[in-house]
């Protein structure tokens, strides 16, 4: 049997899990399902009310689910009238505004978890997580007295000594400055790696989802809209809400021929999509999957109409005019040194990411 | 899976869970006097209760609209027209009754009374004075008979003022100036930027502040007993004591609780309605105008008349009979009565900050409708007048004894005339005074401490001793300091619950007064006003925090 050893075993599995709030008409989640895997680090993603902190707090039993099951290392805790209290669910969780707690010193915040453990236990996983996190030194500080990098670490460790099954941290990154968001979201991704914990977190920024996360759930009013790798919803997005989510597009309409699509910039060769012949269908395109030249026989000719500089490349919004004689503005992403002659180019696919088929 | 999981579950977490257990047998023991009394409310009743009704009631009732109706318009004259001088000018003195003008809350209005009826009285010192030194010379009282209706009126509002005036200034500083100013720059004066925008939004707080003190007149009983204003707080002491009518005293409560709910249902459709919040518009704090002059001066005179009224005189007035009559008062007995007091006092605030925080912590941790609504009811009796709350909790327990009397081994009555019943009592009567203070110091406390500290496997019990209790020690202290302030000056309910022949400083004060012994009162009083004065000492330090 060791195949099935070999194979990752889902440290949590949620199974159609609906929330609607007391005085409230939409659920706040809907048929929510998710596996996750051990070692995986998943994030949720969305905007503020699209339901990922309800998901998050379900998860950690602060919530009890309406409907559907959560269960963590195969045990159910909750659905099916069982609930587990969040105590007795061995989930760490690491808060936005850190909880840490005020009237406690580092060490004993970091110690705080380990109640259970024998002294000399306590006091050495507490010394291990402290050198892990990179903590050292800072033992008998108050929270006040951190930095709120510092602080973060602090949390992340007191959610870890007592080596849980699953950590959860609630929108991580965003109370940091952006220079320190890049550094932390390294560090803690490290960090959770190490210790071979297995990681949820919720966010609104996509930076940090493609930093960092294995596996993305993408949200909107409750549902989940895709899942899958981040590159995977980066470049094949089933709708425009993720496409857009994701950074800029073009959005394309679109019709199916034996070649690949045929679009308002031209064709887009394309194959095994499986559509039926002539399908009008719509596409996403990322502007830097387009590249210009200068326009030369039986080419679609683009005016540059805008121009941004934003260092490594520069964004050239392409003004084209489709067969209906309405003009269509297309983004495409250009080296900085590129010059077109009278602002006229010829935009072309590059062909190395074939084209997104949205559903919407 | 085991199989009381799969019953208990979720089940479990609201209703068989002991933290919701115990907080509904708290607001069963808070609403026991209130089903006690709704119950015997609309029994047909007897013919000494005929004889109330039909020959005291309808004084009892027009006594009691006068005191509310008059109370009401000197506690808003005084508090509001304090409140908009101390924030909107600067005169003479200011700075000192921003604090000052709330003292009179440090002494309770049964003292505050019999002070001011010994300092009118023809054989009082300023009287005496006045006649001696000017041959002033205006019958029994000076200037007026006090001991009369528009005189228990002026005193309980000067006791009762300080409640609006702290509502209603805290409002003013809120509000920003530019509502003000834009009133100004609209061609209005001060006078109709008073009557016309102040006021006017204002109203949500000083309807807050003047039903406070107008809840404080339903409950008062030493006033209107010292000055023979029969009210209904009176009347139940009347069929109590005098006609030894249970029946009749429960159904006085009665009408008096109609009364108690007029004015919370006023005062929340008021408010609900009512809830002006300028917020958005918040851009700088008033900068008070100067007013130099007469208007300084008329200004001073007029923040200063409530403040001599309500706490300058009476206190002099206490400490000079203190002074006659410390070497016959302050003895063993004198010590040992305070001890007594005290002793009490702390035991009653004690069940109530315990009982508080176990109702606080359960709100927290359960915020389901079912208990915050539980927790309303708990709290409610502070809006209970002390008498209502007393006769609501000797009935049933003296049914109750009646019955374990029967027993072979019990001979005496068990419950009835113990600190047990007066215990329970207090808690019935002041659980939201610990409640308040408790809950205003959780807020301060982030959800997300209690939800980290689970996830890190403590239980509910563990949380609130390992992270709610080492951070509430200060909302714990004042929690402990108000109610114990509270049982300390207490009145009526103590009259009617305590032990034989146990006294407090309050009951004994009072006493002392009624027997005419104003000066014997004192040392008592003065007590109980000291005491008082250390919250309101406490408070003051907090306001001046707040501007600074």
């Amino acid at each position: 049997m060791m195949i099935t050893q070999e194979q990752p075993k889902p440290v949590l599995q949620i199974s159609r899990v609906s929330k609607t709030f007391p005085g409230s008409c939409d659920p706040a989640v809907n048929d929510f399902s998710l596996d996750v895997e051990e070692g995986e680090i998943v994030a949720l993603l969305g905007e503020s009310g699209c339901g990922k902190t309800t998901m998050l707090r379900m998860i950690a039993g602060f919530e009890t689910p309406g409907s559907g099951s959560i269960r963590i290392h195969g045990r159910l805790v909750a659905g099916d009238r069982v609930f587990v209290e969040p105590e007795r669910r061995g989930v760490g969780i690491v808060f936005q505004d850190y909880a840490l707690f005020p009237h406690k010193t580092v060490t004993e915040n970091i110690r705080f978890g380990l109640f259970r453990y024998p002294h000399r236990e306590q006091k050495a996983k507490t010394a291990e997580i402290i050198r892990l996190t990179g903590l050292a030194g800072l033992g008998k500080r108050y929270p006040h007295q951190l930095s709120g990098g510092q602080k973060q670490r602090v949390a992340l460790a007191r959610a870890l000594a007592p080596e849980p099954r699953l950590i959860l941290l609630d929108e991580p990154f965003s109370n940091l400055d952006s220079l320190k968001k890049a550094q932390m979201r390294e560090e803690i991704a490290s960090i959770i790696k190490k210790t071979k914990s297995t990681g949820i977190f919720v966010t609104h920024d996509t930076k940090d989802v493609l930093a960092i996360a294995d596996k993305v759930a993408i949200m909107k009013n409750g549902i989940i809209l895709q899942t899958g790798t981040p590159d995977k919803l980066y470049n094949y997005p089933v709708n425009q809400y993720v496409a857009r989510f994701f950074g800029k597009t073009n959005v394309l309409h679109a019709e199916v021929t034996a070649d690949g699509f045929q679009t308002p910039v031209g064709l887009i060769r394309a194959n095994g999509y499986r559509l039926p012949l002539g399908q009008k269908v719509l596409l996403s395109v990322r502007p830097e999957q387009f590249e210009v030249s200068g326009c030369h026989e039986n080419c679609l000719p683009a005016t540059v109409t805008r121009e941004n500089f934003l260092g490594e490349y520069k964004e050239l919004a392409c003004r084209i005019e489709n067969e209906s004689g309405k003009e269509l503005d297309i983004l495409v992403h250009a080296p900085p040194g590129q010059i077109c002659d009278d602002q006229r180019c010829h935009i072309r696919h590059k062909g190395d990411v074939p084209p997104s088929v949205l559903n919407d | 899976m085991p199989l009381h999981k799969f019953n208990f579950g979720s089940f479990r977490r609201y209703t068989g869970n002991r933290w919701v257990i115990w907080t509904i047998v708290l607001s069963l023991m808070v609403a026991l006097p209130l089903i006690t009394i709704a119950a015997e409310m609309f029994s047909r009743g007897d013919a000494v209760w005929h004889h109330i009704l039909h020959e005291l009631v309808p004084s009892y009732a027009t006594n009691t609209l006068w005191l509310l109706f008059g109370v009401g318009m000197l506690t808003i004259t005084l508090g509001v027209g304090a409140a908009w001088l101390v924030s909107m000018f600067q005169f003479p003195g200011r700075n000192i009754f921003r604090w000052a003008l709330i003292m009179p809350i440090a002494i309770p209005a049964y003292i505050n009374g019999f002070t001011w009826a010994g300092m009118l009285d023809y054989t009082s010192p300023l009287y005496t004075f006045l006649r001696n030194q000017f041959g002033i010379d205006t019958g029994t009282y000076l200037f007026f008979d006090i001991m009369s209706l528009p005189g228990a009126i002026f005193i309980l509002s000067i006791s009762f003022y300080p409640y609006v005036y702290l509502i209603t200034r805290a409002y003013f500083q809120t509000q920003s100036a530019n509502l003000f100013e834009i009133s100004a720059s609209l061609g209005y004066g001060p006078w109709r930027t008073f009557f016309r925008t102040a006021l006017p939004l204002a109203r949500p707080a000083i309807v807050a502040g003047v039903s406070l003190a107008l809840m404080e007149v339903l409950n008062d009983y030493g006033v209107a007993s010292y000055y023979g204003v029969d009210t209904f707080t009176t009347g139940i002491f009347t069929a109590w004591f005098a006609f030894g009518d249970t029946s009749a005293a429960l159904k006085l409560s009665g009408y008096l609780m109609v009364f108690v709910f007029v004015l919370i249902f006023a005062e929340r459709t008021q408010r609900g309605q009512m809830r002006y919040s300028a917020q958005g518009i918040r851009k700088h704090g008033l900068t008070p105008k100067r007013l130099s002059g007469t208007g300084g001066i008329l200004a001073g005179i007029f923040c200063s008349l409530p403040l001599l009224a309500g706490f300058i005189l009476p206190a002099i007035m206490l400490i000079w009979w203190s002074t006659q009559t410390f070497s016959l008062i302050v003895d063993a007995g004198f010590w040992s009565l305070l001890r007594n007091s005290f002793f009490l006092a702390g035991t009653a605030s004690l069940v109530v900050v315990a009982a508080a925080i176990l109702l606080a912590y359960t709100v927290r941790a359960y915020s389901g409708r079912f208990v915050k609504i539980l927790a309303r009811i708990t709290t409610l009796g502070y809006a209970i007048p002390g008498a209502v709350v007393a006769v609501g909790v000797l009935i049933p327990f003296l049914w109750l004894d009646n019955r374990l009397i029967q027993l072979p081994w019990v001979n005496t009555l068990l419950i009835t005339g113990t600190w047990l019943a007066l215990i329970y009592a207090y808690l019935v009567r002041f659980m939201a005074v610990g409640y308040n203070s408790i809950d205003s110091g959780m807020e301060k406390i982030p959800e997300s401490l209690d939800e980290a500290a689970r996830s890190l496997g403590m239980t509910h019990g563990k949380v609130l001793r390992k992270v709610n209790l080492p951070l509430l020690t200060g909302a714990t202290l004042s929690a402990f300091l108000l109610t114990f302030i509270d049982v300390l000056k207490e009145l009526p309910l103590t009259l009617i619950l305590r032990p034989f022949n146990f006294d407090t400083l309050a009951i004994r004060a009072f006493e002392f007064a009624t027997d005419e012994r104003v000066a014997e009162a004192a040392p008592y009083a003065l007590v109980i006003v000291l005491t008082g004065m250390v919250p309101v000492l406490l408070l003051n330090k907090y306001i001046g925090g707040e501007t600074s």
